[in-house]
């Protein structure tokens, strides 16, 4: 067999092998990924929504995503809204909720960031910046509050606290949920989501 | 080099010839996941895993594989173990996974692998090629727990997620961002060095 011959059954061997590997793999541990990310948007839901049982899924787009969040009785518990923007450093995933009256603000998680590691990355935290996400007042724009301060009670409830040493960061989820909340109020009013429960009790 | 005994053979990983603190090879994980212990580790293993069977893979086929095409073939194999790595990580490790982020893909291009094959799979038996792989690997692993124990220490006051350093310590941030990363490496180079140059006179 001349060189270039085997040359080229030597690569295509080696690809096929790989390549039917591969999928042999793929098979095996695609289900149980699929069920990883959606565990993920699962917790991430309960976390921000109070009692909801049910979610479903009313309108999606690649960087924003709304859940209709019904409780055990069928009932609206209100909407949980996934949205991707701009980060400091890289694109930030969140999770926020909304009462069912939808002029609340319930709860804030942070799906996926790479801000900086100690500053930036302080968006995760509890303590720092999460905790002052708790019933936020969603029928105007939300507002930072700098210089921070120490408990939610001293924040105006449109206000959300700076982390120190990390306003950037801070800001820009802030500028990821006023946003959402802009487009939620368009899709509302163009009438492509309905938040009426009434309308879809089947589910 | 069948001179080698098996053990000289291992133990050349560890020390002669680490992977990092003596070849500086695979520098960019090295720096870039060893922010925290855990995953530095998973990055060790999910390294190991790849170095270990790609190297029996290819010294089981050496022979088959005409020269012009070797380093192409040796990538396929290499990418092929390093996809397995991935999809497995994101099926049973997820939030390890997440948190190891583009790393993972990235095994492909670690120096460390490709020149292992090309330096001695290539040349040498498979039991051989096996015991050279465990000893970089085990290198390698030694090299990432060190770097980031003393990053996460120092950066985070923890261990392994463990608070350890008590409430008087107040974390180094600069060494869980990059720069932190470069000044250990070069810290610990030179010690390596150092001790290198001490047994060396000794001689």
């Amino acid at each position: 067999m001349s060189l270039s011959a085997r040359m080229i059954l030597v690569l295509t061997l080696v690809g096929l092998i790989s390549g039917g590997f591969l999928a042999g793999v793929a098979k095996l541990t695609k289900e149980r990924i699929a069920l990883n990310v959606q565990a993920e948007i699962e917790e991430a839901i309960d976390e921000v929504v109070d009692d909801a049982e049910v979610d479903m899924l009313v309108y999606e787009e690649e960087d924003f995503v709304i859940y209709k969040e019904l409780d055990d009785e069928g009932r609206l518990a209100g909407l949980a809204i996934q949205a991707t923007g701009v980060g400091f450093q890289d694109k930030i995933t969140l999770m926020f909720g909304l009462d069912a009256s939808l002029e609340e603000i319930t709860g804030l998680t942070i799906i996926d960031q790479s801000e900086t590691p100690g500053l930036g990355a302080k968006i995760e935290d509890w303590e720092d910046f999460l905790q002052f996400w708790e019933n936020r007042d969603a029928r105007g724009l939300l507002t930072l509050r700098k210089p921070p301060v120490k408990t939610i009670g001293e924040l105006l409830p449109t206000e959300i606290n700076t982390i120190t040493a990390a306003t950037i960061s801070s800001k820009k989820v802030l500028e990821i949920v006023n946003l959402s909340l802009e487009r939620l109020k368009e899709l509302i009013k163009q009438e492509k989501i309905s938040v009426d429960v009434e309308e879809e009790d089947g589910n | 080099m069948a001179t080698k005994s098996i053990r000289a053979e291992y133990i050349k990983g560890l020390w002669d010839e680490n992977p990092v603190f003596r070849q500086l090879l695979g520098l960019c994980p090295t720096l870039a996941v060893t922010g925290t212990v855990i995953t530095g580790i998973a990055m060790g293993l999910a390294t190991a895993f790849v170095l270990i069977l790609s190297s029996l893979v290819v010294a089981s086929i050496k022979k088959l594989i005409p020269a012009q095409v070797r380093i192409a073939s040796y990538i396929v194999v290499i990418a092929s173990f390093v996809t397995i790595a991935d999809q497995v990580l994101k099926a049973y490790f997820y939030p390890i996974s997440e948190a190891l982020g583009p790393y993972v893909p990235l095994i492909v291009v670690n120096c460390i692998i490709l020149g292992r094959q090309e330096a001695f799979s290539s040349k040498n038996s498979v039991g051989r090629s096996f015991i050279d792989a465990l000893g970089m690997s085990s290198g390698f692993i030694l090299a990432l727990l060190v770097l980031s124990s003393i990053r996460e220490i120092l950066g985070a006051g923890t261990f392994l997620g463990y608070e350890i350093m008590g409430s008087w310590f107040k974390p180094w941030i600069i060494m869980i961002l990059p720069a932190g990363a470069f000044i250990t490496l070069g810290i610990l180079l030179g010690i390596a060095l150092f001790i290198e140059r001490k047994t060396k006179r000794s001689e």
